[in-house]
């Protein structure tokens, strides 16, 4: 491909940073809508997920690196072999990529990066709430969280009452909450005890012992509650180990395990989530990209630019969207990553304007600080 | 003064302690000395562990992987017995071993808390095999001699630590302008420079700009591990000139002029005397003593100590304690899962860690489930102690801790896993009433809760029983 920054849009529209406020209350609909976001620790490399097809360059840099076998998108770019089911859901329009995209962060540090991307802020350590969590307080719906993981992530606080699912590896008794649920006084026992009636409130099928490192279980279970027209309307899945210095590999390296995480998730979230799923939008979220350049252990080191992943009904059609910067040494960020042209928390602010029924101005003033965000809603998504 | 200050500033008391006439000079008089390690097991040095970490990375980067290129199940095979020989399943159980060891029969509990609070403070987090081989011995090696001695002197230490320096990557940090950085056209590594600032020192309070990391880094170059062919990065920390950048250099306004290794230790002085890096550091402890949201007249005395003595952390720590003490009965703090095991552990003389002859280990099989037991519980509870996500550390905010599974967790330690760690000779109903009576005041209240179970002592009634009372607001906080 010998495509060059800002010569084409894919499946854009010229709209791009110009877009405008549009009533969406009056489109929405009875019907549930899911936001699931999976968090990509330690810096997915999009160039490894959504391979752009025949540049040289990146053949030069990466020799140890390129895919043989890859899906095939459209005529700039492929897919990952791992990621069968986002090339199967391309099929029918409900997947598409962004491309060139990160939050706005070029430190390349995994703490700083992961801080701000789940405050979707500037300045790492500041805020101490999520963008999500800001998300669902601002549009007032409280207590439809759910974080597949033990602790909650930064990404959901900011709004009260979430839930998570990390079962122990024994059933625990809850009749024990309901003997010590009284004791709980006072405002400083306030947390727990809230904490407490989320417990209480929860479905039978979540009070169950599992081996939490089986992330098809729990993706399972995520699926049942998000089925639920009363159960969580936003999941959080956390995966880590995208931090691939060595053996990153092609077809079978260390990243391409990592894809194949993310694959089994959405095809569990897509099997099970049966007609609901087409009310779902399903959105990656990851600190930074990796270097174009391969290193000495056949690996990549920090970068930039990277993409997310996205899948669902709520996807306006399959599209690569990216305003792509191009791989020649004067358009990469520094002389040596993928440059970001997109802002992602733009497509995250646009989803969740989409799934929580919002006006994505008024989500991008509370949830954003009002930052330069374009509404690319109509671009994406189904409104 | 309630029974909750000996949890509040240490683990509680065991059946074998007795409340003291003056608890706050009981807590004063353990801050003086260093307890020495009880473990009567084998206590590794940090030179000797990190000597089996390299004999790890050398034998799988160097040799296996060379070796089985063409065969991934030989190869999977192979790495897993060097796992066993060099002791990379074992170290790190045998490290959570003497830690819970020291909290459980320390006779200096309130010195083991702050052991606890600077080992987090300077933390290491998750990153290649430092969990496995070096956490621990930099907690007891670096750590811990500090401890009397001053902050400068605990952040000097920490900073040119092996396991610091590689957990930040200073050893990848050239100076652009260095004889090393022109040849190899390398340069800084920001990591620890920021990480200094950030979290050891002045905090983003200070107001630093990306030019100060920057300047910062340019100092730290050089400070890094004496590579070579056979320990690779394990190698001793050493001051390489040919690393190092040139010229002066300005952090926080502050010019420091061309000089080589000994720039850094004059950075430091600067930032560890800082006013905001004392008022920053000082809030921290009152979070972790006192209240999560510690309030000036709580943080000030502790400032004032800090002043006043030039940062002797003895005398900081008694200033945490006289406030801790004096805020005991209006403030209630909520305990990290490590914290609320180990304090159940001291109370309820729980059958945790394995006795030393028990954690003895051949190196020629997989470690034992009993010898895994701890760092599982640890693990499960959400909290094994260093492995740290971040190099922030583990949180001292009662909301980073409370999710439900978080808390489910301990319901099922508590009713689960706990009955079968309760000695042969504690599992009367009276044990657990004397333990009680010994640490809580409303001790009564809570026999009355648990009452149903009087006569019951099958795994399942202690299930009861310790779910009810390890969960109560009282024992979750002090």
């Amino acid at each position: 491909m010998n495509c060059t920054r800002r010569n084409f849009l894919i499946g854009g529209s010229t709209t791009l940073f110009l877009s405008g406020y549009f009533p969406k209350i009056s489109f929405a609909s009875m019907q549930k809508k899911n936001l699931i976001i999976i968090s990509l620790r330690g810096g997915m490399d999009g160039l490894t997920a959504v391979p752009v097809i025949g540049d040289k360059r990146l053949k030069k840099l990466r020799k140890k690196l390129i895919l043989e076998d890859v899906l095939n998108l459209n005529s700039d770019f492929g897919l990952h072999p791992k990621l069968e089911i986002f090339h199967k859901l391309w099929q029918t329009n409900q997947a598409a990529f962004v491309h060139a995209t990160n939050i706005p962060y070029t430190g390349r540090s995994h703490f700083d990066g992961q801080n701000l991307m789940e405050t979707g802020a500037h300045i790492p350590y500041k805020e101490k709430t999520g963008w999500l969590g800001r998300g669902l307080l601002a549009s007032n719906i409280i207590g439809k969280g759910l974080a597949i993981s033990l602790p909650m992530p930064l990404l959901l606080r900011g709004v009260p009452q979430n839930n998570n699912f990390f079962p122990s590896p024994d059933f625990v008794e809850t009749n024990l909450i309901d003997q010590i649920y009284n004791e709980f006084k006072g405002e400083h026992n306030e947390l727990i005890k809230s904490t407490l009636d989320t417990i209480r409130q929860r479905p039978l099928s979540m009070q169950i012992a599992t081996d939490s490192d089986d992330r098809k279980k729990l993706a399972l279970e995520a699926a049942k509650q998000l089925k639920d027209q009363s159960g969580p309307r936003v999941a959080v899945f956390d995966l880590d180990g995208f931090d691939t210095h060595a053996a990153q590999g092609g077809v079978d390296g260390a990243h391409a395990d990592e894809l194949e995480e993310v694959n089994k998730i959405v095809t569990i979230l897509h099997e099970n989530l049966g007609q609901a799923f087409d009310n779902t939008l399903i959105l990656t979220l990851t600190e930074f990209g990796r270097t174009i350049k391969q290193n000495g252990g056949y690996g990549t080191e920090h970068g930039y630019g990277s993409a997310i992943l996205m899948a669902g009904g709520l996807l306006k059609k399959s599209q690569v969207y990216t305003d792509w910067p191009g791989l020649k040494k004067k358009e990469l960020f520094e002389g040596r990553d993928l440059n970001s042209t997109i802002d992602s928390r733009a497509v995250y602010n646009s989803a969740m304007s989409v799934c929580f029924n919002q006006d994505p101005e008024f989500l991008r003033k509370e949830v954003f600080w009002g930052d330069e965000l374009p509404d690319l809603s109509q671009e994406l998504f189904k409104i | 003064m309630s029974l909750k200050f000996y949890r509040r500033v240490a683990f509680g008391l065991s059946p074998n302690d007795k409340p003291d006439k003056d608890p706050l000079n009981w807590a004063l008089n353990q801050l003086d000395t260093i307890p020495n390690l009880l473990w009567p097991g084998i206590i590794p040095t940090e030179k000797e562990l990190r000597k089996k970490y390299g004999e790890w990375v050398y034998g799988d980067r160097e040799v296996l992987r060379k070796k089985f290129k063409n065969d991934k199940h030989a190869y999977r095979k192979a790495k897993d017995e060097l796992r066993i020989k060099t002791g990379e399943r074992y170290f790190e159980l045998n490290e959570h071993a003497i830690r819970h060891y020291q909290t459980k029969y320390s006779k200096q509990p309130v010195f083991e808390r702050f052991w606890f609070f600077w080992g987090n403070h300077f933390a290491i987090s998750e990153k290649d095999f430092l969990a496995e081989f070096s956490t621990g011995p930099y907690q007891r090696e670096i750590i811990r001699p500090n401890m009397v001695k001053t902050f400068e002197e605990m952040v000097q230490s920490v900073t040119t630590s092996w396991c610091m320096i590689h957990h930040l990557d200073n050893s990848e940090s050239f100076g652009p302008n260095s004889k090393k950085g022109m040849e190899w056209r390398e340069t800084i590594n920001e990591n620890h420079a920021r990480e200094l600032l950030e979290l050891h020192t002045v905090s983003p309070n200070a107001g630093y700009t990306q030019d100060d990391v920057i300047q910062l880094a340019y100092i730290m170059t050089g400070w890094a591990h004496k590579w070579d062919r056979k320990n690779l990065e394990t190698g001793d920390i050493w001051f390489d000139q040919e690393m190092h950048q040139k010229g002066d250099k300005i952090v926080l306004g502050v010019k420091y002029k061309n000089d080589a290794k000994r720039e850094l230790a004059k950075v430091i002085h600067d930032l560890a005397t800082h006013p905001i890096c004392i008022k920053f550091v000082s809030t921290k402890l009152c979070r972790h003593f006192i209240t999560d949201e510690p309030t000036e007249d709580m943080i000030n005395p502790v400032i004032e100590a800090w002043n006043k003595s030039n940062g002797s952390l003895i005398e900081i720590h008694k200033a945490v304690i006289t406030q801790a003490y004096k805020h005991n009965e209006s403030t209630h703090k909520f305990h990290p899962p490590e914290i609320w095991l180990m304090q159940l552990s001291r109370m309820f003389d729980l059958n945790i860690p394995l006795s030393s002859e028990k954690m003895n280990y051949s190196f020629s099989s997989k470690p034992n489930r009993r010898q895994r037991q701890l760092s599982w519980i640890l693990r499960e509870i959400g909290h094994s102690p260093y492995r740290e996500k971040q190099p922030n550390g583990w949180s001292d905010f009662e909301a980073d801790w409370v999710s439900p599974e978080l808390l489910l967790r301990r319901f099922w330690f508590s009713s689960v896993e706990l009955p079968t760690l309760v000695k042969s000779g504690n599992r009367s109903h009276d044990f657990i009433l004397a333990c009680l009576k010994n640490n809580f005041e409303d001790h009564e209240n809570m026999a009355s809760l648990i009452e149903n179970f009087r006569f019951g002592t099958l795994d399942y009634d202690l299930g009861q029983k310790y779910g009810v009372i390890c969960n109560l607001p009282g024992v979750l906080k002090a």
